[in-house]
């Protein structure tokens, strides 16, 4: 029965303890599963706690101790190459998620197949390309991001994480994130991706947005994963 | 006394850990360059396109001058002891073999190198180098290896083109205001260079270029979250470029020598 349980995890964090950040409390010794369909909120008295777990999710930050499980596997943390495969399956959008600032974001967005698709001549296809336009960037894709303002260069970064189709979706206060008078698409989109049953973790403000999406809560305070409920 | 001893100590200990650090990510390269993975071919191949130009080409009007006026300084020079010595052979060794390779190895240091820190420090400071991992691609394969390989092959190129506008547009510049004479000076060069002299310069121009790739992605690369700290990096890395490209000038000379 643990056996069937634990091969329904797309992510199993067990035992994992993180160094304490800049600021913030850091996170002790914690467990932490997501399984298909599930959409994570996560609560906290420190937002850089809650931040750091965001990283950690997507394997930005190395843990002091334990370990991550990523469909049922555990990645090996000792080399980045070995955690590349994993990256490349989760959609992150957060405050420090960037663009390469010497390609224009027309490049960025093709970034990741022209590199595996061995080819410069590829156009955007058309799910990125309905997307640009309905977020209204389009017209603007051959600009470098230093000349996007930050909303239109968050859209930018959104619409690259979510047509990577990831397999766990990780955001970062998406109401400050994604301009106010797009957001109602943007949870439009979210909406098809939950359907899709990718996992989401996310942190968020708005209890409207958290109670519309949320079917697991986690509660972190003092660098601690004090709760979780569903 | 014991404090003193114990920090020159960890010093030294720190130097060691960091020269062995810098091997070893060579060595990646290394590996890199030679295993060529698949994956990222055509993007790699159009960076390290890109960055043979920003070296190699676009330091042109920069490099053709200071060579003719290296190169005129000392045919002028040696003109003085022409009884003494043989300006062309003089010239050929000083040139081919010290000067060529290392004020190129300094151009480079002082355009590419200090580029390159600031942008790769800028690149992980700024969560670029995260955004690239998260795309599932190596940066080693898609950052390093296209400015290993473009900087190297720049550096060959600009020591070529230091040593022939020395040496020729030197003289040029020369015939103008003393009374040496073409083909005496010609001869002489001609009789003096050897295979040894251009073995030599090329030899120090390619460990030149992987000395200042290295260590510059390297700095780049150990950098903490502070944008305040790219400067301090870049002088860093461009003072360490150069210090190691002497002592390798120096190692290559005697070994030539010997």
């Amino acid at each position: 029965m643990s056996l069937e349980v634990e091969a329904m995890n797309l992510i199993e964090l067990s035992d994992y303890t993180l160094s304490r950040p800049e600021k913030g409390n850091g996170l002790k010794s914690f467990h932490f599963s997501l399984s298909k369909g599930e959409v994570c909120a996560i609560h906290s008295d420190s937002f850089d706690d809650a931040h750091l777990l965001i990283k950690a999710l997507a394997t930005l930050v190395r843990p002091l101790q334990g370990e991550y499980r990523f469909h049922g596997q555990a990645i090996e943390f000792s080399d980045y190459r070995n955690v590349l495969s994993c990256k490349k399956k989760i959609g992150y959008i957060a405050s420090d998620s960037a663009m390469l600032s010497n390609k224009t974001v027309r490049e960025n967005l093709l970034l990741s197949r022209c590199y595996f698709e061995n080819s410069l001549l590829l156009d955007l296809d058309e799910n990125v390309s309905r997307l640009c336009s309905i977020f209204g960037i389009r017209n603007k894709l051959d600009l470098l991001p230093s000349e996007f303002n930050l909303l239109d260069l968050r859209i930018a970064i959104s619409i690259r994480e979510l047509t990577k189709s990831p397999e766990l979706l990780l955001l970062e206060r998406p109401e400050d994130f994604i301009k106010h008078s797009r957001f109602d698409l943007f949870m439009e989109i979210l909406k098809d991706v939950i359907l899709f049953q990718v996992p989401v973790v996310f942190i968020s403000y708005d209890i409207n947005f958290v109670e519309r999406f949320s079917n697991k809560k986690i509660l972190i305070s003092g660098g601690r994963l004090q709760s979780v409920s569903k | 006394m014991s404090q003193v001893i114990g920090y020159i100590g960890r010093k030294a200990l720190m130097s060691i850990r960091h020269v062995l650090n810098l091997f070893a990510f060579a060595y990646r390269l290394f590996a890199l360059a030679f295993k060529r993975p698949r994956a990222g071919r055509a993007l790699v191949r159009r960076v390290t396109l890109e960055q043979i130009y920003y070296t190699g080409v676009q330091a042109l009007p920069v490099i053709l001058p200071i060579a003719i006026i290296v190169g005129s300084m000392l045919i002028v020079q040696f003109s003085k002891v022409s009884g003494e010595y043989n300006p062309g052979k003089t010239t050929v060794l000083l040139i081919v073999r010290e000067l060529g390779p290392i004020i190129t190895a300094l151009l480079v240091i002082l355009r590419s190198a200090t580029a390159i820190t600031t942008e790769i420090s800028y690149m992980k400071v700024f969560h670029e180098i995260d955004a690239i991992e998260m795309a599932g691609i190596d940066p080693m394969v898609f950052v390093c290896l296209p400015r290993f390989i473009g900087i190297v092959s720049a550096m060959l190129c600009l020591f070529v083109v230091f040593d022939l506008a020395s040496l020729i547009g030197g003289y040029a510049v020369v015939w103008l205001v003393t009374d040496i004479s073409m083909g005496d000076y010609l001869d002489q060069m001609q009789k003096s260079i050897t295979l040894a002299d251009i073995s030599e310069g090329i030899l120090k121009a390619v460990f030149f270029g992987i000395t200042i790739t290295v260590t510059c992605l390297y700095r780049g690369f150990r950098i903490e979250k502070q944008i305040t700290r790219i400067p301090v990096i870049t002088s860093k890395a461009s003072i360490e470029c150069f210090f190691y490209c002497m002592l390798i000038n120096v190692i290559i000379s005697i070994i030539f020598y010997l």
